[in-house]
């Protein structure tokens, strides 16, 4: 045999093992989906999730009142009304159609948290592969700043935040002069630590592994091992930490929007909503507040269904 | 023992530096007129500027930041901007004690009744009653605690008329059994979001313990399932619960404001938020860190703990 018969064969073989794991990748995937589609819960918090965004797209396209205009009191003396033919849900303080708002509600809720899920995602991902990779004195440093984030209660950290940047041209131009983006850059911020220190401790498994090895001795950069050795590995738990950070992710906006401090009026927001019905609860006037909370309900319910179903299935 | 507790303590007074420092920093670097906030938008400029003198606003960072680090050492953290006379500490000390009380009565509900929850589930696993006690700790752990709160507070309180609905100052002067019944909806809403974790935890610890060959081991030298139960399965599934446990006194923090607020109940997220809106920035560092602390020595306690449980454990920290 000759040599280049030799690097023929090893060519082959290497193109052969690269195209057996991508397929492997394949089925893995395929399989995953499987078995959470065999999954009640899965199934269950995919369509009441999908509900809810179809309410937030449509909007009041597809209410049966003008969500933020509509003072309609001709069906009881004084606005709120209970509920009743004309108003499902009954209307609040000032005659608006609860039913109508509820179904717009998650609009700001639906866009904020999901993307500040993402933002904290991927800075703590960096964050967190480069305190795993390097370990030393930049882990040491970071980490302790990691708990001492930590340690910092997220709402009030988010209280303390949100109503201190009133106004400065600086956060009125990196914020685009909307409440709702610094919103997402404050749970971002806020939930950046807690997926670095995830991540961190899914690299510190991966980086002694032979690959990495492997990947040092054929001299790769740093830079190369981490975004293309090691991520495409741990992709599984990103993913469901993801997942998981959607679910508090979508806690914490309604919290602080419950607060006064998040999502601002005249928006139909969940919290925003109970928040303004709160006190209209000794005078036995229910329904401005049980309405939106059933609706925070079954969200949080959903996500996290569809969270936990992730998880099992990833951690197989 | 003793080189872990030292240790243990050294990097939790690390940590509660950095965190001041970041609370610090957060208030300095964000653009809020304090002095023109709790003056109000009618008092005039020589006043405000007055007022910032008096207060310290004009002093460079460094001076701001060495006041902030001597009050965490004395604990002595001057006065609030808002109410002059009161001293930072002194004000926040009769709130802080309310929230801790509600805090207590939380806990003590919750605690025997997730821990016996997490049991049963493990010893009925992936039976019915396992799954539904698994859904119910999810939906009540998701749910976000003001939100429990507001569905009690109509369910239980105004349609069942059980308990009232939202607290009053007249509770103060009950008994404690009088007391329970403006308590108990804001006790269960924080309860509720509790028993979900722990549950779960307890269940997994549990679940790990019952699959160990050390407890086949205890099973076929003869033990009663009860002398298991207590001898290996507690105590080896209890470090996991215990963390959860502390760590959920720290988010449990979080979840009381919102309640709280739901409630009116006169307690600590009432000042926090009166000294968010006002600008009363030595009130709002303090609050926040004092919140801080509490998680940091729950969790401080528990590691402690489990460090006196577990002889493994206090490996960790070598080798972390």
């Amino acid at each position: 045999m000759t040599d280049t018969g030799m690097t023929d064969t090893g060519a082959a073989q290497a193109a052969d093992v690269l195209a057996q794991s991508l397929t492997e990748r394949k089925t893995a995937r395929r399989e995953r989906w499987r078995l959470l589609s065999r999954r009640p819960g899965f199934i269950v918090g995919v369509v009441i999730v999908s509900f809810w965004a179809f309410c937030a797209i449509a909007g009041d396209r597809i209410t049966p009142y003008d969500p933020f205009n509509d003072r309609d009191s001709k069906f009881c003396g004084r606005p709120p009304c209970p509920p009743s033919g004309a108003h499902w849900f009954g209307t609040d303080k000032i005659g608006r159609d609860i039913l109508s708002r509820v179904m717009m509600g998650a609009r700001d809720l639906l866009l904020v948290a999901p993307v500040a899920a993402v933002v904290a995602i991927v800075t703590g991902s960096i964050l967190g592969m480069v305190m795993g990779y390097y370990r030393g004195w930049v882990d040491n440093i970071l980490s302790r700043v990691v708990e001492a984030f930590l340690a910092l209660p997220v709402v009030m950290v988010g209280i303390l935040v949100l109503t201190l940047s009133r106004s400065s041209s600086l956060l009125k131009a990196i914020t685009f002069d909307s409440r709702n983006i610094l919103i997402i850059y404050v749970v971002a911020l806020l939930f950046t630590p807690i997926v670095a220190r995830t991540v961190r401790a899914t690299v510190l498994g991966e980086r002694d592994l032979d690959y990495v090895v492997s990947a040092k001795l054929r001299g790769e950069s740093n830079l190369f091992i981490m975004t293309r050795e090691i991520l495409p590995n741990i992709t599984g738990p990103i993913v469901v930490e993801l997942t998981v950070r959607i679910g508090y992710s979508i806690f914490t906006v309604a919290t602080l929007s419950f607060l006064g401090v998040g999502i601002q009026r005249p928006s139909p927001d969940w919290g925003l909503a109970i928040s303004e019905g709160r006190d209209l609860l000794p005078a036995d006037q229910w329904w401005p507040v049980t309405f939106p909370a059933l609706a925070i309900a079954t969200l949080v319910v959903a996500v996290n269904l569809i969270a936990d179903s992730i998880q099992a299935v990833y951690e197989r | 023992m003793w080189r872990y507790i030292v240790k243990r303590v050294l990097l939790s007074i690390v940590t509660l530096w950095l965190l001041a420092t970041i609370v610090f920093l957060m208030t300095w670097a964000l653009p809020s007129d304090s002095a023109r906030l709790i003056l109000g938008a009618q008092a005039p400029e020589a006043s405000v500027a007055a007022f910032r003198e008096r207060v310290g606003l004009n002093d460079s960072v460094f001076v701001q930041y060495g006041r902030l680090m001597k009050g965490l050492i004395t604990f002595d953290f001057g006065h609030s901007w808002k109410y002059e006379t009161q001293k930072v500490f002194d004000y926040l000390r009769t709130p802080l004690g309310k929230t801790a009380k509600l805090a207590m009565v939380a806990m003590i509900i919750t605690a025997p009744v997730a821990i016996g929850a997490g049991l049963i589930a493990a010893k009925f696993r992936d039976r019915k009653l396992d799954r539904g006690i698994v859904l119910v700790g999810l939906a009540a752990s998701s749910i976000p605690e003001f939100v429990t709160g507001a569905l009690l507070a109509v369910g239980l309180g105004l349609k069942l008329d059980l308990f009232e609905p939202v607290y009053s100052s007249n509770a103060d002067n009950l008994s404690l059994f009088g007391q329970l019944r403006y308590l108990m909806l804001p006790a269960l809403a924080l309860a509720l979001a509790y028993f979900g974790y722990i549950a779960r935890m307890m269940r997994a610890g549990t679940i790990r313990a019952l699959d160990s060959d050390y407890v086949r081991t205890a099973s076929m030298k003869g033990l009663s399932s009860s002398q298991v139960m207590r001898r290996h399965v507690l105590r080896n599934a209890a470090a996991p619960t215990i963390t959860v446990m502390s760590v959920q006194i720290g988010y449990l923090v979080s979840g009381i404001i919102g309640v709280e607020l739901v409630f009116n109940y006169p307690g600590f997220s009432r000042v926090l938020l009166d000294a968010a809106i006002a600008g009363d920035l030595p009130v709002l560092q303090v609050a926040v860190i004092i919140s801080a602390l509490i998680y940091m020595v729950a969790t401080l306690a528990a590691d402690l703990l489990i460090a006196g449980l577990n002889p493994r454990a206090r490996l960790d920290l070598t080798a972390a």
